[in-house]
């Protein structure tokens, strides 16, 4: 499903050269609840930025079902990341001047789908995260982890093969945490959603069924 | 679809930070409103001063004793009374002497020419009577006269009212008042001059009384079916051949009217020029606050493009964004401008029209600004890096 091999990421900040991603591979198959652990400057949002295919790696190979997506157009990059990526985000990012409903039908205007079908899909999301009841409140009317259930709903109206959660309870307390973190492990085992799920907590690894810890840019343990 | 819903996002976007735009909008109106007002101006001014020149008929031709050779020689009264019948491209003419006879009345002097004219003159210069009747040729020597509006205003105020059959005294002669005239839209056009304040009595008479009486001008009208060009080449050929007279300068009001338009057009380009300046301004200002716009927005791009959002989606949200503010400037320009230029053709006497010209101008002109001062920030916007928007606060 995703395939990462010998992946390096180099940025460069003012003459000199860092290199943050020193050789990752990486397999993902379908169906996987995956985390990937490590403390804070190992390089793991930047994985998790080169697999969501907001970065593209200096060099390495990135397969996606199969596909090499690593030179493809920023048009061809922005479809499959419509189509195929979910992002849930430790902010949430949410757009603040969209209701519920609005936000979690923002991936599906990027496909042309019809605003009726959008509707009803946004609808049957909320549903499944237990959000129906708040479709026409805005962010700022909703709580943490509301908002995160929200957004949540987002990644998956677009159906994607994966969903990217960066830090998805970081912003939360503990109990909300929790039912975040349930929300994930129920999506995965019932609907078989394959989710990446990127930590500092390992609390929150120990409950995914695979789990990678990264140190300085390399994977240290899978 | 993105493009509906690009629509509305751009609508509540604007509508969301309504401060900004108002203030953008005040721009954009200000400055299609002076576009529009100023060629609206430039339309009404060149139609109200080719209607002085339509309303005698485009037909007419202005014949005037020239400069040049044989200036010595005058017209005679016969030789420019037979023009019809040696020019074939002439159907009437009716030449004028002018003078500066003062009128009397009870002993007061009134100031104004007088002019010497025959029948033709009337039909020619599409004059109306209010009173009584016009010259006649049948008047030859008699000592009637005609008053234009303005000179029998002056004469009542005097004491003359109802002034047809009275008597009054022009030079040494007293004549007698067989009309008066309508009054006749004042200044340029084909008309000789000062008709309103003139008393017009029989050309024939005028040669009797005035001291060198001279034909310096005829009025002719041309027969249908001829070009000015031919028109003026056989009058031309008349009166330096045939009659032996003086040079004559044949001006058409053809002729006049395109020079006119040719100047006016120039003027209300100049106009529109002059109006372009608050236009880019305006424009400044839109993409002022696009770019202001877009900075705000770097967080909610990030999110966009994150969830698979196109660089053309973002930059097509942008410029629609910058295009909505410009159409709705534009109409509220096109509304402004609409009546400036009705309340200064109001004040100006002119006759208001609607310019449906400078409307297309002003509708194609405000969505150009928007295309044009939006691009450069909504590529902006397109081009920045997702991750770095996300990131951005």
């Amino acid at each position: 499903m995703l395939k990462l091999s010998d992946i390096r990421k180099t940025y460069k900040i003012g003459p000199v050269d860092v290199e943050v991603l020193k050789g990752v591979s990486l397999e993902v198959e379908k169906g996987e609840l995956l985390s990937v652990m490590g403390t804070s400057g190992c390089g793991k949002s930047t994985l998790m930025n080169i697999v969501g295919m907001l970065d593209k790696p200096s060099s390495g190979t990135h397969l996606l079902e199969g596909r090499e997506v690593g030179n493809l157009s920023d048009n061809e990059i922005s479809s499959i990341r419509n189509n195929k990526i979910g992002f849930v985000f430790q902010a949430f990012y949410l757009l603040p001047k969209l209701t519920s409903l609005e936000n979690v039908g923002v991936p599906l205007i990027y496909r042309g789908t019809k605003k009726s079908e959008i509707r009803r899909r946004s609808h049957e999301f909320l549903k499944k995260v237990g959000m129906d009841d708040r479709a026409h409140h805005r962010p700022n009317e909703l709580s943490g982890g509301q908002q995160q259930r929200v957004a949540i709903a987002r990644a998956l109206a677009g159906k994607p093969s994966i969903i990217l959660a960066d830090e998805p309870t970081g912003a939360l307390d503990t109990q909300v945490g929790k039912d975040i973190m349930k929300l994930f492990v129920d999506l995965n085992e019932e609907a078989g959603i394959t989710v990446i799920i990127i930590t500092h907590d390992p609390k929150i690894a120990k409950q995914c069924n695979r789990s990678v810890r990264m140190q300085d840019g390399v994977i240290i343990d899978d | 679809m993105v493009l509906k819903s690009n629509i509305e996002e751009a609508t509540k976007s604007l509508y969301g930070a309504k401060q900004r735009t108002i203030l953008a909008l005040f721009g954009i109106i200000v400055g299609i409103g002076s576009v529009i007002a100023m060629v609206s101006i430039g339309t009404i001014v060149e139609a109200e001063s080719l209607r002085q020149f339509k309303d005698m008929g485009t037909d007419i031709l202005s014949i005037q004793k020239g400069y040049g050779g044989g200036a010595n020689k005058t017209i005679t009264l016969k030789d420019a009374v037979n023009t019809p019948f040696n020019c074939p491209s002439i159907a009437t003419v009716a030449p004028y002497i002018q003078s500066g006879l003062s009128t009397w009345y009870s002993g007061k002097k009134v100031f104004g020419p007088c002019m010497g004219v025959t029948g033709a003159f009337q039909d020619l210069n599409k004059i109306g009577v209010k009173e009584g009747r016009f010259i006649s040729d049948l008047d030859a020597f008699a000592y009637f006269c005609v008053l234009g509006d303005e000179r029998a205003a002056k004469l009542s105020s005097l004491g003359l009212h109802e002034p047809v059959g009275k008597k009054l005294k022009i030079g040494d002669h007293i004549f007698t008042v067989v009309g008066v005239l309508e009054r006749l839209p004042g200044g340029g056009g084909m008309r000789p001059h000062g008709i309103n304040d003139s008393v017009l009595i029989p050309i024939k008479t005028a040669t009797r009384i005035v001291e060198n009486a001279e034909i310096s001008n005829i009025v002719a009208r041309m027969m249908p079916g001829f070009h000015n060009t031919t028109a003026q080449a056989q009058i031309t050929d008349y009166f330096s051949n045939k009659v032996r007279g003086p040079e004559v300068e044949v001006r058409s009001a053809e002729e006049l009217i395109e020079q006119m338009e040719k100047q006016m057009k120039l003027f209300t380009l100049l106009l529109g020029a002059v109006g372009s300046i608050s236009l880019i301004v305006g424009g400044v200002g839109v993409m002022n606050v696009m770019l202001v716009s877009v900075a705000e927005r770097r967080k909610e791009i990030g999110i966009r493009r994150a969830l698979g959002a196109k660089r053309k989606d973002i930059q097509s949200q942008f410029l629609v964004e910058s295009m909505i503010l410009s159409l709705v400037g534009g109409f509220f320009g096109i509304c402004m401008g609409v009546s400036a230029s009705y309340i200064i053709a109001h004040f100006s006497k002119w006759q208001f029209m609607i310019s449906y010209m400078a409307i297309l101008l002003g509708f194609g002109v405000s969505s150009a600004v928007g295309v044009f001062f939006g691009f450069y920030p909504a590529r902006q916007a397109s081009r920045l890096d997702p991750i770095a928007a996300l990131r951005s606060e």
